[in-house]
């Protein structure tokens, strides 16, 4: 690995060791969510507090609408919180700078989407690397984008997905765009994972081999949080938090 | 490097990108054209004036003339920045060819040739006496007669290529050539006696500067002559202007500051003399000045080209704008996406601009080469067109005085139009691509929004 191409993992955005004093990677205390929806002021997160910790694999339930994505977005800082506080390795969020936030969005976490959202202009390779290349200048890209491209077409072999490296998004199956999805959202070696309804548009056969993966990652020490209204889905986690009207009520 | 691997993604598999690349290469492909002839045409015109004028005039555009002029040329004559002084006698005459009924107002110049041609490019412009203009004036039909250059247009016309039907031999065509003479306080120096000069000339040359207004009214005659015939040839000799050229290396600021210096001493010199009233009127000008009122039109025209082909460049603006905005709105996802593995606000709009400057820059270089391999050919489809179906659209060559169509591409021009170009394709993305900037993930991620 050339010098300045590694992740930080285990290390947050100023180089801080993580882990705070009360051992959770990413805290949420208090959180409000208020959308406003025609002239009618839609409360959607009313005062919700939810703890991970390293190595945990958490799943938010809830009915649709109930806020899960909303949740998920704030803990990735997405989105903000109108009242609360979400704190990271100790550290609240509302504290960073833009470029921090950044920073965080680009090596802190890593998020996975229902409808996979890869970029259709690149291949399955390059929306891999994209994250480790977005992070990098042009001279920092081009002193370390052969260990990226091996890092990827790596974690590509790894979800089964190395003879599809230099196809286009739209020649692969929903399965196979998802954990395209997955390899890019660890590209950066992530401290959390955050999936919102990951398997929600893939079939079951399908939706079990990602979360198959996601186990697999979560036994390696791979932090998750992962969204979903299926009970099913969600009892593969190591925990289940429930959020109903806008509050955790059961984790 | 994702914005530039992303904007090139985006220009290549977006057909809509290729619109407004075609509307940029044409925008520059025309204003490359047009502005390479203007250029050519204004440049072609300076360059002709300067060669007419010399590089510095002293004169009067009084018809009186000035007095002690020859006292100034010897002045001028002793300095080591003057290549050559010509004194000139410039006035109005009426012209009758002999065996016509005709009778012609035409401006005339009297000159020494030899001296003339070392102050300006007057030698150049001759047919017949080219490379000895000493012998300008020499005609052999009538020994007796002085000669005289009449300029081309008023002796020979053009066919359609541009060419002129020159005579062999120009003998044979007398002229009668009047004009009022005047003294020196300006009144008409033979009241009583028929008022006019005449006096007969025979062709012995013509002269084709390239300026159309000078070839078509402007004969030359030798300068005594031409001082007899204007009343100024008397004890104390006058003439209107002094033509002078600067060695080549002495710069024409230098040399015009020195002259008019001269002047200035050499009027407090002079007066107390009896005429020192007529220096008054004198100016000291450089070649640029004295032939203002002819350049300035054909800079305006430049000018008001250049303001209408903005114009043009706005319609570009409005088509990037356009061509942006759908492929920001396309791209929303993209945008949502990038922002989610940490792309700042300013590097999204930094994409976007990319795109915009890629937009730009390859217009602006389809537009040169078709602008340059127009302009290389502009001469032969314009002949072409001629030969095969009698239209001209562009040069009557039988009107315009430039025998070809300008096609030299100015490489500061061309830079400034292809600058421009691209400055009009960031300016027309701009208001989108601050638009995608400001655009939150989480709404253009919105499942509604797919």
């Amino acid at each position: 690995m050339p010098a300045g191409c590694e992740t930080k993992a285990g290390r947050d955005i100023a180089g801080e060791p993580i882990m705070s004093k009360d051992d959770f990677i990413l805290k949420a205390e208090g959180i409000y969510k208020s959308y406003r929806m025609g002239s009618t002021e839609v409360e959607v997160l009313k005062g919700v507090d939810l703890g991970v910790r390293k190595g945990e694999f958490v799943a938010i339930v809830g009915a649709s609408g109930s806020g899960k994505s909303t949740l998920l977005h704030i803990l990735g800082a997405l989105d903000v919180p109108d009242k609360g506080v979400v704190a990271f390795t100790g550290r609240d969020l509302s504290r960073y700078s833009s470029g921090e936030l950044n920073r965080f969005r680009s090596k802190m976490v890593g998020f996975v989407f229902q409808f996979y959202h890869l970029l259709d202009e690149l291949s399955v390779l390059e929306n891999v690397f994209l994250p480790t290349m977005v992070s990098k200048g042009i001279f920092g890209w081009l002193s370390c984008r052969r260990w990226a491209r091996n890092r990827a077409g790596e974690l590509l072999e790894q979800l089964g997905l190395g003879e599809r490296a230099n196809h286009k998004p739209y020649q692969l199956s929903g399965g196979e765009r998802q954990r395209v999805a997955i390899g890019r959202a660890l590209m950066n070696e992530p401290s959390v994972l955050l999936a919102d309804e990951p398997t929600g548009n893939l079939d079951s056969a399908t939706g079990n081999g990602i979360l198959e993966t996601f186990k697999e990652l979560n036994r390696a020490g791979q932090t998750i949080v992962m969204v979903s209204h299926d009970e099913r889905v969600a009892r593969r986690a190591g925990r289940i938090v429930t959020l109903t009207d806008g509050k955790i009520c059961r984790g | 490097m994702y914005k530039i691997i992303l904007s090139i993604r985006y220009l290549v598999k977006r057909r809509i990108a290729y619109f407004a690349v075609l509307a940029v290469a044409l925008c520059v492909f025309i204003v490359v054209v047009v502005m390479t002839v203007m250029t050519g045409l204004v440049s072609d015109f300076k360059q002709k004036n300067h060669r007419f004028v010399g590089d510095c005039v002293v004169g009067t555009e009084s018809l009186v003339g000035f007095a002690y002029y020859e006292d100034f040329v010897k002045k001028l004559e002793q300095e080591d920045i003057i290549e050559g002084v010509s004194a000139v006698i410039k006035s109005y005459a009426l012209v009758s060819p002999f065996g016509t009924e005709r009778n012609l107002g035409i401006e005339i110049m009297g000159i020494e040739p030899v001296r003339h041609s070392r102050a300006t490019g007057f030698g150049q412009t001759l047919y017949h006496h080219k490379d000895d203009v000493s012998r300008a004036f020499e005609q052999t039909y009538d020994p007796n007669q002085a000669g005289c250059v009449i300029g081309i247009e008023l002796v020979l016309s053009r066919d359609s290529e541009g060419r002129y039907g020159y005579d062999s031999d120009p003998t044979g065509l007398g002229l009668a050539i009047s004009c009022f003479p005047l003294t020196a306080k300006g009144a008409l120096a033979k009241v009583g006696a028929g008022l006019v000069n005449t006096k007969t000339f025979y062709y012995s040359d013509n002269s084709h500067s390239g300026l159309a207004r000078v070839d078509g009214s402007m004969i030359y005659l030798p300068f005594e002559e031409a001082q007899i015939l204007c009343g100024m040839d008397g004890p104390v000799k006058r003439a209107n202007v002094i033509h002078i050229k600067f060695k080549p290396k002495v710069k024409l600021e230098t040399g015009y500051e020195r002259v008019a210096s001269l002047w200035r001493s050499f009027r407090e010199e002079k007066a107390d003399h009896r005429h020192a009233d007529l220096l008054e009127k004198v100016t000291v000008q450089s070649w640029g000045n004295y032939r203002r009122s002819s350049i300035a039109a054909m800079e305006k025209e430049q000018t008001m080209m250049t303001v209408m082909f903005a114009l043009v460049g706005l319609t570009t603006v409005f088509i990037v704008f356009v061509v942006t905005y759908m492929i920001i709105s396309h791209k929303s996802k993209d945008i949502g996406i990038l922002k989610s593995i940490g792309v700042s606000n300013a590097n999204v709009m930094l994409l976007f601009l990319s795109f915009a400057f890629l937009v730009g820059f390859l217009g602006s270089a389809i537009g040169t080469v078709g602008g340059w391999r127009f302009l290389v050919h502009i001469n032969g489809i314009e002949k072409w067109l001629y030969e095969k179906f009698e239209y001209q659209p562009l040069w009557d060559r039988e009107i315009f005085a430039i025998g070809d169509i300008p096609n030299t591409i100015d490489l500061k021009v061309l830079g400034v139009i292809i600058l421009s170009a691209i400055g009009a394709c960031l300016a027309g993305a701009l208001l989108p691509c601050r638009q995608a900037a400001k655009q939150k993930p989480v709404e253009t991620l919105q499942v509604s929004q797919l």
